[in-house]
């Protein structure tokens, strides 16, 4: 009898530490597909009321609406952005808002699923590489008719840049800062290693690069490059494709753009023989880099030459070390407009919004104003309206670093061409199997050849599957 | 006796009252389990990515998990390794340090707690992170082996090879649960059957395999069900210290779940996913309660 009750009592266990699983695994997959579920149903009842909800905005102007506004970024951001929103809530003041701040770290898992229980936030900040999925789904409003009607202000935009936000013949966002890629350098470590300062008239190559930091190496023992997200994202692999005279992806973002492997070959062995020679920081040293901290890295503390990194690092680093400088990333004779503006982030209007035309009203006075602009001192990066860029330059607020940032970003225009088609649907995909290839080569497991054979492959599945 | 049930009518009332002492339970269990379950059942046949409209697809996410998806194949590996190398490790440790604590000591209370600590703290973000440190490369265990003259061109934790033994290792310290089951269950083995062994002269060595051992098959049958559970579930080491890296050797099955749902915007795949993890796990369970009347032995039992 006690025998049969213990392992009555075992097999109960076993079934309630299995249950308790598929609860858990929940929190991987299963479980958290609750809310999502209750909100399919709860997204289409939004989708009916909200034009209801247009309709009432319409009667009434002075009414009281919350505008609910998030976005990522870290507490200084976080700060000044709510002295924004209270300072329009000052000049409006039948406007509130419930700002919801958040880390780069976990806000497009929150976005996701805020977005599939149709509760997405009014306005949203949104990155290039997510847009393409969040307009294709339709999550996100569509804002050229706000600037039909004047509500939002775009006329210190260019086209380009303004296009960068348009999806499928639909504006999905305004893009509100530019950045383009750049080579943030330690200039005390280039005199350390009797190097001379990269030039800025246009004719630094690759190779030139590559030589830079072997000299580092060999004459001071420091990396030469810690060649952030060289391989962790397709940015940098993006522009080299162009300097090729090629797109990453096809116009039909359905497979990959370059017809000849050997494009990737190359770009693979140059990474490789750096790191071999111990001049660019191989996987395993990154991984260690990136746990300090941008803050404390090696080019901020003077224990390595080069990063590839965006226009905003030396303006970003300035409170750590004010020495460090940027220039633009190697060139080509290929092609010589190979970089492009890339829009820094997208603010948005979430189809379910039942305040759409407060929100666009917002989001004009947000990048156009003096007020905004004078508490955010681009902060988010080099603005994307010209106005706003000339407010700033004629303001005398900005450090010696900005100003070296919005003239780095007016000399690259010479190097720029047109902009890319936003990142396909699948990117985060694409830019995992980019890594994983890379780094079995890197790693000495496969051949380049191998590497760049089966990211194609790879790629182009994930692509046609998703696209 | 049994008259006298069947005259024990239950009245209605008393299943009310019942019913409302299990509500807080049941509520949490129909809304944070139950549904959810259900649901993801049905999500795990469509296309549902989040943001769109679930369309039926049918078997199509299992039939891919199946025959085309290589990282679901990588990350099976990684977890069944992980599980088949760490149970028998952890719960051989923790038996180890469940006898040495089976003993009349000073400020024995003192040592049961501090090898308890790191069950509490171990699967914690701000543990994993510390791990990261000590085993990355310029970590205290690169720095130590270069001091004894063994220079290391990548870190444990950065080469494929070794970088899922880390992740293990930790798995092992975290023993304390165990441990806390094996010393209650030694100390409710009777003296009286060590004392005829040391009568008879017994080596300990033969009364640990005579006599503790087989006391405690029941409670080594429990920690092992409990334990590859956990096992499988495996999800913040590898998240935190190696974001499943390098070249996905340490991608756990969780983790890889995770990166399809909200990564990749891949909910219905995802679903699957967990289905399947759900299936191997009880395929597991089966089969050990299966075998344990081959080597469970319980006191009551003839034998």
């Amino acid at each position: 009898m006690r025998s049969k009750m213990k392992r009555i009592a075992a097999l109960g266990l076993a079934g309630i530490m299995i249950g308790s699983l598929a609860a858990c695994g929940g929190s991987a997959g299963g479980g958290e597909t609750q809310p999502a579920g209750a909100g399919t149903a709860a997204a289409s009842d939004n989708k009916t009321e909200q034009s209801a909800g247009a309709q009432a905005d319409n009667t009434g102007a002075g009414e009281a609406v919350t505008l609910k506004f998030s976005w990522w970024g870290n507490q200084n951001r976080h700060d000044y952005t709510q002295k924004i929103l209270d300072k329009y809530t000052e000049l409006h003041p039948n406007v509130t808002f419930e700002a919801m701040p958040s880390g780069w770290d976990g806000y497009f898992d929150k976005l996701s699923t805020q977005a599939a229980s149709g509760s997405m936030p009014d306005i949203v900040q949104m990155d290039y590489l997510y847009i393409t999925t969040y307009a294709k789904n339709n999550s996100l409003a569509d804002m050229q008719p706000y600037i039909d009607n004047g509500t939002i202000d775009v006329s210190g935009m260019s086209e380009a840049v303004l296009n960068t936000g348009r999806i499928d013949d639909k504006l999905a966002g305004i893009v509100g800062s530019t950045g383009t890629l750049a080579v943030g350098y330690n200039p005390d470590v280039f005199k350390e290693a009797g190097l001379e300062e990269p030039n800025q008239s246009g004719d630094w190559t690759w190779d030139d690069f590559a030589a830079a930091a072997k000299k580092v190496k060999e004459t001071t023992g420091k990396l030469g490059v810690t060649s952030t997200g060289v391989v962790d994202d397709t940015n940098l692999f993006n522009y080299w494709v162009r300097q090729h005279g090629e797109q990453l992806f096809a116009d039909d973002n359905r497979s990959l753009g370059y017809k000849d492997d050997q494009i990737m070959v190359d770009y693979l062995n140059m990474w490789k023989d750096l790191m071999d020679a111990g001049a660019a920081a191989n996987p395993d040293e990154y991984a260690q880099i990136q746990t300090l901290g941008q803050e404390a890295g090696p080019v901020v503390t003077g224990d390595a030459g080069m990063i590839n990194e965006n226009n905003n690092y030396a303006s970003k680093m300035s409170s750590r070390n004010s020495n460090l400088k940027i220039t633009t990333p190697p060139l080509n004779s290929t092609n010589t407009k190979a970089m492009w503006n890339k829009p820094g982030y997208f603010l948005c209007i979430s189809e379910t919004s039942k305040v759409k035309d407060e929100a666009a009203a917002f989001i004009s006075w947000f990048l156009n104003s003096e007020e905004a602009n004078d508490i955010m001192m681009a902060e988010r990066g080099v603005p994307s309206l010209s106005n706003v860029r000339e407010f700033l330059v004629n303001s005398g607020k900005m450090d010696q670093k900005q100003k070296e940032m919005f003239e780095y970003a007016d000399m690259v225009l010479e190097f720029s061409g047109e902009a890319p088609a936003p990142d396909p649907i699948g990117i985060a995909e694409v830019g995992e199997s980019f890594k994983n290839s890379a780094y079995k080569a890197f790693y000495g497991q496969i051949s380049t050849e191998e590497a760049a054979a089966e990211f194609r492959k790879e790629a182009d599945e994930i692509l046609a599957r998703n696209n | 006796m049994k008259s006298k049930k069947k005259r024990a009518v239950i009245k209605p009332a008393d299943n009310v009252v019942a019913y409302l002492l299990m509500a807080p339970w049941l509520v949490g269990f129909i809304g944070m389990w139950l549904i959810p379950a259900v649901i993801s059942i049905y999500y795990s046949f469509t296309d549902f990515n989040l943001l769109n409209t679930p369309k039926i697809i049918g078997l199509a996410n299992y039939i891919r998990a199946f025959t085309q998806d290589k990282t679901f194949v990588q990350a099976l590996k990684v977890t069944f390794s992980y599980v088949l190398i760490l149970v028998p490790l952890r719960l051989a440790f923790a038996l180890f340090v469940a006898m040495l604590l089976n003993k009349k000591h000073m400020c024995l209370g003192l040592y049961r707690t501090l090898y308890y600590v790191p069950s509490i703290i171990g699967g914690s973000i701000a543990v994993s992170v510390v791990w990261k440190q000590i085993f990355g490369n310029k970590g205290v265990f690169m720095t130590l082996l270069s001091v004894f003259g063994i220079n290391q061109a990548t870190s444990l934790l950065g080469n494929p090879k070794t970088a899922l033994s880390v992740i293990i290792l930790m798995g092992v310290w975290q023993f304390g649960s165990s441990m806390l089951i094996f010393l209650s269950a030694l100390k409710q083995i009777p003296y009286s059957l060590y004392e005829s062994a040391m009568v008879d002269g017994a080596r300990p060595s033969y009364t640990f395999f005579r006599i503790t051992l087989p006391m405690l098959t029941p409670t080594i049958f429990f920690n092992l069900i409990l334990q590859i559970i956990n096992g499988f579930r495996v999800f913040t080491e590898s998240y935190v210290i190696t974001d499943g890296g390098p070249l996905d050797s340490t991608l756990s099955y969780v983790l890889y779940l995770y990166r399809r749902a909200f990564t990749y915007f891949d909910m219905g795949y995802s679903c699957a996913l967990a289905w399947i993890l759900v299936a191997i796990i009880a395929v597991f369970t089966v089969i050990i309660f299966k075998t344990q009347k081959n080597w469970v032995y319980y006191e009551s039992e003839e034998g």
